[in-house]
């Protein structure tokens, strides 16, 4: 499933765990990333991820656990003895040097002659489309000129791996998308090594190979974006990725191939898992967009509901309408065949029941409250209608 | 726009007002004196040149002007290379906030303590069977006490302590500015901490050493108490070129060595605000 070819293996961390005071940022994480790979990591603000691009780059050292580099453990190596280069996410340009001398910087340092500094400074500005702006002072430029200053000076050093943490976070969003490209060109082109810490799933699923998702300092689900997608392996993973419907409900009986549930009143069939057992509480996972309105291939999972709200958005119109106890979400393309439906309008809706994921309603689902689950809020509910 | 304008006014006319008539009009009249002579115990109030004439041909003047700038810089070089390492210290190593605060008073509270108080507490450690004799003695390290009062070091060591926290919290606050991930930074593209100390902290830190040294150096140069008990009438300073002429009713001779002071006050404002302008912002 990988989408490099090449499994040499150049990070890898192993249980690695990382308190301040009395707070565990990164809890007993443990990945491997291989060479030349675009690996993201991925969690809500305060989920770890810094922390452990910080730990692979030496700013921190693991309470427990150990990260190798290059098959080596790096201990309590500090980062200018790793073949390791960041790039902030704050970028931390020197102010007091041009543009020249911020990126000739790391060449100065480990002493490279004159004329090879001037050569590879050269190279890595036309690089990231920055020539001629060598004797520009930082505060000359604009964000994203700066952004790829930055960028230079860390891939100037031809690093093993190129940490990067949130980098584009401060650009508008047409820059960022424009800048995304080319960083997946650049990583492309030069064949290094990639590390990307994110909270943007739109990001971490256009540019990575791979995508490590984390929450309250724990790895939950490291695959391919695709394979994330398809399989969130949590409730959480599978809100943070995406947008979906979360039905919480309990497993009825298990078939050969389908399992039945029972949610709120409503029965629902979803492709088996294999770990569920009568009685289990559970979550059912389907995507907005494969959910068909008034479809002719009915199939499996047929309900009937209302339309609450509809937002178009331009190549997709989005509806939310109330199944029962719940609100669920469907995306359907705009234009071609596809009728728009009105405010109110009773539909039905349907969907095969192997496009749905079962999810397992675990202690760590329950308490997390960044993704909601498409249950109705009651109060709010009784609210809207006296209006 | 008008009305902030007239309101900026208002705002600055009581600072103004008591600035003009208790500082500026005494200060230009006793100026004044300057362009007058003393001669036979009398102040003479004719206009001329001659008292400038006489302070800048007499080789003491030069002598005064010498003690106080050399006495100044060393004073404030000593404090300079004080405070910056402890101002480091404070801002990088002490992690907990009221420590901080607590070291921050700890260093402030010499000037909540009188200046008189203050040098007569140095007397009974300087003094030759004072604290600090008496334990180099005990240590073994000295036969003879090293004379510390009433000559040049007992002032140097007096006014570097006095004006050491105006030196540690201008370079403490740029410290505090200053991106901590650009040492990182620096660390990250293979810097040691030396070479990220020198070619990062230090000059992003410049501006807070030059503040430092402005205004150490100029509380140094106008420093009057210190000098005057601690030097035993044997340090001769313009302050007390000024002070002892003006005791003896030698109001013209105090008042250029008051020029003088300022002017060289003002000088060294400007030569170090020019550095300023030239040192890049962070």
């Amino acid at each position: 499933m990988l989408a490099t070819s090449n499994q040499e293996v150049e990070v890898q961390l192993v249980e690695v765990t990382k308190r301040f005071g009395d707070v565990t940022a990164v809890e007993s994480v443990s990945f491997t990333v291989h060479k030349g790979e675009f690996f993201s990591l991925l969690g809500p603000s305060g989920c770890g991820k810094t922390t452990t691009l910080r730990l692979i780059g030496g700013f921190e050292f693991p309470d427990t656990g150990e990260v190798y580099l290059n098959g080596r453990p790096m201990g309590r190596i500090p980062p200018n003895r790793r073949e390791t280069n960041m790039v902030f996410q704050r970028l931390a340009l020197f102010p007091h040097y041009s543009v020249f001398e911020n990126v000739a910087f790391g060449l100065r340092m480990k002493r490279v002659p004159e004329a090879e500094i001037r050569r590879r400074v050269t190279t890595v500005l036309e690089m990231v489309q920055m020539s001629g702006f060598e004797t520009r002072r930082i505060t000359e430029l604009s964000g994203g000129q700066q952004q790829r200053v930055a960028l230079a000076r860390a891939l100037v050093n031809n690093p093993r791996v190129l940490l990067l943490d949130e980098p584009l976070s401060s650009l508008d969003l047409k820059l960022r998308l424009q800048m995304q490209e080319e960083l997946k060109r650049l990583q492309r082109d030069l064949g290094t090594t990639f590390i990307y810490v994110t909270h943007d799933q739109g990001e971490a699923l256009a540019m990575s190979d791979r995508i490590g998702i984390m929450n309250n300092g724990r790895l939950l689900q490291v695959g391919s974006p695709m394979e994330i997608y398809e399989h969130p392996s949590t409730p959480f993973v599978a809100s943070f990725i995406g947008d979906t419907n979360l039905i919480q409900g309990s497993v009825d009986f298990v078939d050969e191939e389908v399992t039945a549930i029972t949610a709120s009143g409503l029965h629902l069939l979803v492709k088996r898992a294999g770990w569920e057992t009568p009685g289990d509480q559970v979550y059912v996972c389907i995507r907005p967009e494969r959910i068909l309105m008034n479809s002719d291939r009915e199939t499996g999972n047929v309900l009937h509901g209302k339309i609450q709200e509809r937002l178009f958005k331009g190549h997709f119109v989005q509806y939310r309408i109330h199944v029962g106890p719940f609100t669920l979400q469907t995306t359907i393309p705009y234009g071609g065949s596809n009728r728009i439906f009105g405010m109110g309008e009773e539909v039905t809706i349907s969907w095969d029941p192997h496009q749905a994921v079962l999810l397992q309603a675990d202690e760590e689902g329950r308490n997390f409250d960044g993704y909601s689950p498409s249950r109705r809020d009651e109060r709010a509910e009784r609210t809207a209608s006296t209006r | 726009m008008r009305i902030q304008g007239l309101l900026a006014v208002w705002f600055l006319a009581p600072a103004l007002g008591i600035m003009t008539i208790f500082y500026l009009i005494p200060l230009g009249v006793y100026l004044l004196n300057g362009f007058h002579l003393f001669q036979s115990g009398k102040i003479v109030p004719i206009w001329t040149l001659r008292t400038f004439g006489s302070f800048f041909q007499d080789p003491f003047s030069y002598r005064v002007i010498g003690t106080s700038l050399s006495l100044s810089t060393v004073v404030t070089l000593l404090d300079v290379a004080l405070g910056y390492p402890i101002a480091y210290a404070l801002h990088t190593r002490v992690k907990s906030p009221g420590i901080r605060a607590l070291i921050g008073l700890l260093l402030f509270s010499p000037l909540l303590v009188s200046v008189v108080v203050r040098t007569y507490g140095w007397f009974i450690l300087l003094a030759n069977q004072g604290l600090i004799n008496a334990l180099l003695k005990n240590a073994g390290i000295i036969s003879q006490p090293l004379p510390l009062l009433f000559n040049t070091w007992g002032v140097i060591i007096s006014l570097a302590h006095i004006l050491l926290p105006f030196s540690i919290f201008p370079i403490y606050s740029i410290m505090t500015r200053m991106d901590p991930t650009l040492k990182e930074a620096a660390r990250d593209l293979g810097a040691n901490w030396w070479k990220a100390f020198t070619q990062i902290t230090l000059p992003l830190t410049m501006p807070g050493v030059i503040t430092a040294i402005l205004i150490c150096f100029t509380l140094a140069l106008s420093a009057f108490v210190t000098p005057q008990l601690l030097g035993g009438g044997r340090i001769q300073v313009l302050p007390l070129t000024v002070y002892n002429n003006t005791v003896e009713i030698n109001w013209p001779t105090g008042a250029v060595a008051g020029f003088t002071l300022l002017l060289l006050s003002i000088t060294a404002i400007w030569i170090i605000n020019a550095i300023l302008r030239r040192l890049p912002s962070i």
